[in-house]
């Protein structure tokens, strides 16, 4: 497959929010503690991501980012990866579930061909394959 | 695959839309690190989140950003800049 840099990747939205199920990925550096923190000491960047499960808890994640503050997202994951605010929404049947799967990556590459034809078609096919998400919320930091 | 619908929280708008992203909206103001608000502030939160799904299921124009104005969040952050 191959990606256009000159056209929009639209996907349309055939459905009902409250019928959908919903997941995350951010590029704001999130990882759960017990996995492997970001190589912020690499120059040209982090390459990799790192997988949650549905019912992963803020409190066991954290951010290893150097290219922004988060000293907010310290004190609350959801700033910038809203899991629980996620929740709420599926408590009050805004959306249907939660994903299976959600993912954290560190946005800040040199390595932009490798992040584009690499990185981004991995986590697009780790949400395609068993996260059961009808849509995804992309957050930066 | 057949593709997934995404949509974006962006607090750089400006370097986001370089990559022309299928659906994105911009809290007016927010500064980088608050995607969705400020810690706690789970009543913005939730607001944001909610007017980001919206995006989904309203036409949009591919490429653009919507912005949006919550004043609950009180304060401005001007956004970066991309160097041209």
């Amino acid at each position: 497959m191959t990606i256009s840099r000159k056209c929009v990747p639209f996907t349309p939205f055939e459905g009902e929010l409250a019928k959908s199920t919903i997941a995350i990925v951010t590029a704001g550096g999130v990882h759960r503690k017990d996995q492997e923190p970001f190589n912020i000491a690499d120059e040209l960047g982090d390459l990799g991501y790192r997988v949650f499960a549905q019912d992963v808890k803020a409190a066991d994640l954290k951010v290893t980012h150097h290219h922004y503050d988060h000293s907010d997202a310290d004190k609350d994951i959801n700033v910038v990866f809203p899991i629980d605010v996620l929740r709420d929404l599926q408590a009050e049947g805004f959306i249907r579930d939660v994903a299976r799967k959600h993912i954290g990556y560190m946005g800040y590459t040199m390595q932009l061909k490798a992040m584009y034809e690499g990185t981004a078609r991995e986590i697009a096919n780790e949400i395609d394959k068993g996260s059961r998400a009808d849509a995804v919320v992309l957050t930066g930091g | 695959m057949k593709g997934i619908p995404t949509v974006l929280i962006t607090v750089s708008p400006e370097v986001s839309a370089q990559m022309r992203p299928p659906r994105a909206l911009y809290p007016y103001g927010f500064k980088n690190g608050n995607s969705l608000g400020k810690p706690g502030m789970r009543d913005l939160q939730k607001t944001v989140l909610r007017e980001a799904l919206s995006l989904l299921t309203v036409d949009t124009r591919p490429g653009s950003i919507v912005t949006r104005d919550f004043p609950e969040y009180g304060e401005y952050h001007e956004p970066p800049r991309v160097r041209k």
